[in-house]
Parts: structure tokens; C-alpha cells; sequence
């Protein structure tokens, strides 16, 4: 197949070709082999991927208006590539950032320096609904708040930049590794040549990580994986990480806390639990403290966890952290706590709660990205260059009777990759969510689930929006 | 291992099992449609529906001299006991059950019996009764039966022999000895109410087992009931055979162990002990079948409330913390 019809935007980043049409130097043997498979090869190579996530059940939960619906996340079978240099960038920066950030944590429920030093204001702190009243004076083991971080990363013209950090129960990472195991066995010879670093060793790296977070004096601790349930929307993939850190996989009634300590009910009786990998907001982790209305939860763990008896992985109140106002201050952070310039940045962010960042946002509104500070999964934004101007009326109403609720961002030109479709390579806007892990110490697989806006024109990556995945090749340079 | 881990693949493996016995019995029912006579058939559905402890949709089964009456209500009876989704016995039920059960689980099996089931399960969802019964029931229901002994094996060579695993035998080896308890129990009723059963009747249960080669082997052909009940509720060879289903499900809960609480884990092994008592020293010389096999039921029954309090219900209070 060849690149002869391929599209080209030189204002687009393409993760694969140069402006002038020749491939990145690091896609070279890529693009070469690619010349020499037929279309239907490629094809059988995607068809075959898909079949296999279909049998193996590897699917995701979309809640619509009606009923909820089992999907399969649409898989493209070319790869993204990129270069060790990348990689090593976004390592270094992505470490950097969840130190600073795990410092913030730290700092804002305990002494607030940022604070009183006039950093960040109060009021956006404590107008956070992610705010936990109830974690003000914790400190969980080595300050480790945030354990596990999944940061969504785009790229443009200008080099790469964090669209979002999430660091409350990131998803995607079995993702990941299921794209990994699909393209590899339906490319296997280009694989081998291209010498990808490995991702299947996640699991290792998550399970060492949680380890080293348990409570002092537990040296060979008891490690549970709590989810909502058969019916949340990521099941497969709290099953699949179960079974990869040789977690047992609790849900809420599972769990019963005394006198401050967790156990689980196992069929020998009560047995001790020292770390939880929850994957349950924080909203419904304990009926005693959030929400009463939980089922999901377990009454008493947030006694439990601040007692210091279990580890609860990531922390409760860490979404504060992922605000999309609070965002905007990461750069700030890593300055404060660090004294380093940021080596990622930030995507130029406006917050509507300042009068300035209103005004700028409504009268530009055809040109930004508008958000929802606590919206996710791509859910109840605006698009403004896609939206119609009736839309745009609409929402400029909402952002003006809440604008403490919205932020604005520019319209970005996400990088392109091409992607198989309808037998014939079309560019499609990409991102990439990287999984950084922090116990003792940093661990970061190099790889990410790279997710992938297949509508045409599309710039909404979401699973739940239309978006799917690619396998994404970190080489050697 | 995690209570309801335990209690998933026990009920997984009890759904299952109890599809495959009625599969087997609707297979064996179906199959005498074609050639039986209606006093045959009719003995059958009598026997199906006395040992699954259910009222058929009418209320009672009438005998009725005409075939075109026997094969309209057998095409009703089969569809009440097969997909009938309001019937908690039903094959669709079971199945739904067993899949539901290990889809809350999927964690504590291996991938290819997930893989497995959820196929069989599928397969099951696309069908209806004009489906089955336009070409040949008994053929649907063997295959049912072959994809849950498919099942079965696949569970035999990939999963880990650990506490799972028990629990997954011993909750099949409950429900078999329970069954076959109530399908025994249910042919001794009927014989009395009805009439004289024929030797169709009793080749029928040993079919049921998968008995009769080894019963003309070591009987005659000529068939004797209480050979065949001696056969069915003693030979320690049969897989299907009562006696076996007991021992297995005592040994199962012996390496399962004690659960939380001495008091009820001793009871439930006293209990396990006394039932291989009424089937190995009792039976043979023992004139009353029917009331040792009530009591062979009644205590599976039993059995059942005793694992369920000695490993899932314990108390939080009385359970050791470790």
C-alpha cells in the first residue's frame, strides 16, 4: 500500500510522514514495509484484532439514554511510533510532574504553604468539590498520594503538551497491553525488526509499586483490587489487573472494617487487608464520610485508612490535584515545590471564574475548546470551531450563569496518524495516555494506550465518544 | 479464598449441572416422541416434573389416548422446562444463572472456560422452540449436554487445583446427588400413582446415567428395578451414581477444610458422614427405596445449608481475624 493519496496539512503535525511527504526517520522501516503489504493484508491483520477482542470479551460499558451497552474498543492496526527521544522527554517530564504534584497533595492538606504564600488562591482550592475536608492532616505512606497517574499527552507543531492529568482511577492501561498482544501477533515480522520496547510488564511494576505503599511493619501485605462491580463501565480491565498483580478483585461487600482495620471475608474467615488499589471514586469509597447513599463503598475504610491500618491507593481527595482549574497552576507547582522549569507544558489555559478569562472566553468562543472543570470522558464540552452558532449561543449561557464551572483552551491541532480506513490510509488526530507509577520510587512502562479520533475531522479521542486505539512503539534510538 | 469467589463457583457449577441433568432427561423424552406410546410418554413428562418439583403449565399432565394431544403438550411441557424465562429450572434459567455467576467471577476461572461458556451461552440466546423443534429436539438437547461436558473438561485441564476448584466440585457433586436423589425419588412415586412402570421406564434412568452397558454387563438384559436402583445409588464406578456424587462432595469438603467456625464445619462433616452411612450400610438391607432415598434427599438439602453456613453466612463476630 502506498502514501500516494495521503493527506498532508503542514499546519498538522503527522506522527509518521515529513510535510514534504518522506517518512520520520524513526518510521522508515515502518513506512517501507507498509509499501509492501497489500491492502487486504492490512486488513486481515485489523479484522483478525477486532475478532479477538470480540471472543475475549475485552470491552468496555458506554451509558447512553437507554440501556447500558457492551462495546469493543475499535482497534487500527498501524502503529504509532516514537522516538526514544521522545519517550525519554515525556518520561522526564511526566516524572517531574507527579513529584510536584504528590508535593501539592501533601501540602494543601496539611500546612498549605501554596497557599499562604499566594501561589494558588484559597477559594479554588476550597471550592473544589474534589477538596476532602476529611483527609486535612493525612500523610500517606513516603507522601505518595498519587500511586498511579495516567496523563493524557497530544502533540502539536510546538512539541508536546499535558491536556490533562488524572489522577484519581485512571483507565486504559489494559488497553495498552490487550493493543499490544494483537498487533504484535498480526505484524509479527515488522515487530521484531523494529525492536519496540516491552509493555507487558506493567502488571510487575504496579504490583511492586503497591507493595511498597502498604502500612510499615507489613512486609508481605495483603493487596485487593476493589471495583464497583460486573456493571461499571471498566470491569474487564479491574479483572484483567487482578489477575496480572495477584490481587484478589473485592467489591465493596467483600470488605468489612474493625476496630479500624480492613478484612476481607474469605471462606477460612476474616482475612487482614493492607493495600487497595481502589478503582471507586472517592464519592463512594465510604458511606460513613461521602456519600451515604453508597453501596459500593465500605463503612469505615476512610477510619481505617487515616489510621494508617491500610493503604488506600490512589489517596482519597487526590482529584482536587486533576481539577481542570487547578490545572492550570501545575506549571506553578513544579516551580514552587521543585525550583525547576516544567520540561512539559501545560496547554495555555483560561478560567472563567477570573473576569478576564470570562471575557476572553465568550468573545473567542468559536475558537476554544470549552470545558467543564469537573467533566470527563469528553462528556458536556464544546467544541467551538464544530459547534454551530446556535450551540454556541446556548453555551456561552451556561458559562455565564456558572463560569466558575468552565475553563477555555485553544482549538489545538492535535498531531494526525494514519490510521487503515476503508482500505486506504487516511490521517486521524491522536493522543497518548502514558501510566506513571510512584511507590519508593518512579516506574513507567514505555508505552501508552494511544487513543484515536476516527471520525474524520474528529478531535474527541473519548472511548465513549467514537474514539479508539492504537498500539503505540516506543523504539531504541 | 474470597467468600463470594467460593460461592460463585459453587452456584456457577450447581446452574450447570442442573442444565445438563434436565437437558439429559428432555433428551431421553424427546427421543421416545418419535416411537414411544403415549402411556410412555406421559409416564416421562410425569417423572421430568416430579423430580424438578415443579406444576406443569396446565396444572396436571393428561393422559390422553390421541398422539396429536401428546405431541402438542410435549411441544408446551419442553418449552415451559426450556425457555421458559420465568421458570427458575428452566435450561435458559440455569444457563443464564450459571453464565451470571461466572461473569461475577470471571477472575477465579480460566479464560477458555469463560470463553467456553460464554459461547454455549450465546448459542443458547439465539435460539427459540420453533428452532429446536422444527428439526430434532433431542439433538439441541445433546449438544447443550456436550457443550456443558466440553465445559467441564476444559475446567479439568486449565484450572488451578486450589479452593476454587473445590468448590466448584463439590458444589456439582451436591446438586448431582440431589437430583438424581429427586429423579429416583420421583420414578418410585409415579410407579405407585400411575401403574406398573415398564421396562422402558427403568432403561430409561439407566440411560439417564449413562448405565445401561455396564448393567447388562454385569445384570442381564432382562431388567430387574432393584438392580437398577442397587446400580444407580451404590456403584462407587459410575460417575453418575448417588453413592459416588456423596463420597466425592465428603472428600471435596474434607479438603476444603474448616471454615471460620469449628462448630458448624463439624457439623457439615458429621452430616457428609452420615449421608455415605445411608447409602453404603443402609441400602443394601434396606426393602424401602423410597423412604431411604427421601432421606438421601432431604439430607442433600441439608448438606447444602450446612457449607453454606459453614463457609458463606458465618456470623463476622464468631470469624478469627488473620
Amino acid at each position: 500500500m502506498d502514501f500516494d493519496t495521503y493527506e498532508l496539512d503542514p499546519r498538522v503535525y503527522d506522527e509518521m510522514l515529513l510535510p514534504d511527504g518522506a517518512p520520520r526517520e524513526h518510521c522508515r522501516p515502518l513506512v517501507e514495509a507498509l509499501r509492501r503489504m497489500s491492502s487486504e493484508e492490512l486488513s486481515g491483520v485489523q479484522e483478525r484484532a477486532t475478532r479477538s477482542f470480540s471472543h475475549e470479551g475485552i470491552s468496555f460499558t458506554v451509558y447512553g439514554e437507554a440501556e447500558a451497552q457492551e462495546r469493543i474498543i475499535p482497534i487500527d492496526c498501524l502503529p504509532r511510533l516514537l522516538s526514544g527521544a521522545d519517550w525519554k522527554l515525556i518520561e522526564a517530564g511526566l516524572t517531574q510532574r507527579l513529584n510536584a504534584l504528590n508535593l501539592f497533595l501533601e501540602d494543601i492538606y496539611n500546612e498549605a504553604r501554596i497557599v499562604a504564600d499566594g501561589v494558588i488562591p484559597t477559594d479554588l482550592i476550597r471550592g473544589c468539590p474534589q477538596f476532602r475536608i476529611d483527609m486535612r492532616g493525612f500523610s500517606p505512606p513516603h507522601g505518595v498520594w498519587v500511586a498511579i497517574c495516567g496523563t493524557d499527552i497530544v502533540r502539536t507543531n510546538d512539541g508536546f503538551l499535558v491536556l490533562e492529568d488524572n489522577l484519581r482511577v485512571p483507565s486504559g492501561v489494559s488497553y495498552m497491553i490487550a493493543n499490544r498482544k494483537v498487533i504484535k501477533a498480526g505484524l509479527r515480522r515488522i515487530y521484531r525488526a523494529a525492536r519496540v520496547r516491552e509493555v507487558e510488564h506493567y502488571g510487575r511494576l504496579l504490583q511492586a509499586t503497591l507493595r511498597e505503599l502498604a502500612p510499615a511493619g507489613r512486609s508481605d501485605p495483603c493487596i485487593a483490587l476493589l471495583t464497583p462491580g460486573v456493571y461499571n463501565a471498566a470491569f474487564y480491565e479491574h479483572m484483567f489487573l487482578a489477575g496480572e498483580i495477584g490481587a484478589e478483585l473485592v467489591e465493596g461487600r467483600d470488605l468489612v472494617v474493625n476496630d479500624g482495620v480492613v478484612y476481607m471475608r474469605t471462606t477460612a474467615g476474616l482475612r487482614r487487608v493492607d493495600v487497595i488499589y481502589r478503582r471507586i471514586d472517592d464519592d463512594f469509597l465510604d458511606p460513613l464520610v461521602f456519600r451515604p447513599d453508597s453501596l459500593l463503598g465500605v463503612p469505615g475504610l476512610l477510619h481505617a485508612c487515616r489510621r494508617g491500618n491500610v493503604s488506600v491507593v490512589n489517596a482519597p481527595g487526590t482529584g482536587v490535584a486533576d481539577d481542570k482549574s487547578v490545572y492550570a497552576y501545575v506549571p506553578d507547582m513544579i516551580r514552587y515545590y521543585l525550583s525547576e522549569d516544567p520540561i512539559l507544558a501545560n496547554v495555555e489555559t483560561h478560567l472563567c471564574r477570573r473576569p478576564e478569562g470570562l471575557e476572553y472566553t465568550l468573545d473567542n468562543l468559536e475558537r476554544l475548546v470549552v470545558k467543564r472543570v469537573g467533566g470527563s470522558g469528553g462528556y458536556g464540552m464544546l467544541v467551538g470551531p464544530h459547534a454551530t452558532p446556535a450551540e454556541r449561543a446556548a453555551y456561552a449561557d451556561e458559562v455565564r450563569a456558572n463560569p466558575a464551572d468552565f475553563i477555555a483552551q485553544p482549538t489545538l491541532a492535535l498531531s494526525r496518524s494514519p490510521c487503515l480506513i476503508e482500505g486506504r490510509f487516511e490521517p486521524r488526530h491522536v493522543d497518548l495516555r502514558p501510566f506513571v507509577l510512584r511507590g519508593r520510587q518512579t516506574r513507567m512502562v514505555p508505552g501508552a494506550f494511544c487513543r484515536v479520533a476516527l471520525r474524520r475531522g474528529s478531535l474527541v479521542v473519548n472511548s465513549s465518544q467514537g474514539g479508539g486505539g492504537k498500539d503505540l512503539w516506543v523504539l531504541n534510538d | 479464598m474470597l467468600v463470594r469467589s467460593a460461592q460463585g463457583l459453587y452456584w456457577m457449577s450447581r446452574y450447570l449441572e442442573r442444565a445438563r441433568r434436565l437437558c439429559r432427561l428432555l433428551q431421553l423424552q424427546t427421543e421416545s416422541l418419535v416411537d414411544r406410546p403415549a402411556r410412555e410418554i406421559h409416564f416421562g413428562w410425569s417423572r421430568i416434573y416430579a423430580s424438578v418439583n415443579r406444576n406443569p403449565p396446565a396444572g396436571r399432565i393428561e393422559l390422553l389416548g390421541s398422539d396429536d394431544y401428546t405431541l402438542a403438550d410435549s411441544y408446551t411441557l419442553a418449552g415451559d422446562l426450556t425457555f421458559e424465562r420465568s421458570n427458575p429450572d428452566s435450561v435458559w434459567s440455569c444457563f443464564d444463572q450459571g453464565r451470571e455467576n461466572a461473569r461475577q467471577i470471571r477472575q477465579s476461572i480460566s479464560t477458555p472456560m469463560w470463553t467456553q461458556l460464554n459461547l454455549a451461552y450465546l448459542r443458547l440466546q439465539a435460539l427459540e422452540m420453533p428452532d429446536i423443534w422444527a428439526i430434532s429436539p433431542e439433538s439441541f438437547y445433546a449438544d447443550t449436554v456436550a457443550q456443558i461436558d466440553t465445559f467441564v473438561g476444559v475446567a479439568a485441564a486449565t484450572m488451578y487445583r486450589g479452593e476454587g476448584w473445590r468448590f466448584m466440585q463439590l458444589g456439582r457433586f451436591i446438586e448431582r446427588a440431589q437430583l438424581l436423589a429427586a429423579v429416583l425419588v420421583a420414578q418410585l412415586t409415579a410407579e405407585q400413582e400411575v401403574e406398573e412402570a415398564s421396562d422402558a421406564d427403568w432403561t430409561g434412568l439407566l440411560r439417564l446415567c449413562h448405565a445401561v452397558e455396564v448393567y447388562n454387563r454385569r445384570f442381564s438384559v432382562a431388567v430387574q428395578p432393584r438392580q437398577v436402583l442397587d446400580l444407580l445409588v451404590t456403584d462407587p464406578r459410575l460417575p453418575d451414581s448417588l453413592g459416588r456424587s456423596i463420597d466425592r462432595a465428603g472428600e471435596e469438603i474434607e479438603a476444603i477444610g474448616p471454615g471460620p467456625d469449628p462448630d458448624s464445619s463439624g457439623a457439615l462433616q458429621r452430616l457428609a458422614g452420615r449421608i455415605g452411612g445411608v447409602v453404603h450400610y443402609q441400602w443394601p438391607d434396606h426393602d424401602d427405596c423410597h423412604a431411604l432415598l427421601d432421606q438421601v434427599r432431604t439430607h442433600c438439602y441439608e448438606l447444602h445449608d450446612r457449607v453454606a453456613t459453614a463457609y458463606f453466612d458465618y456470623a463476622i463476630e464468631d470469624a478469627p481475624a488473620n
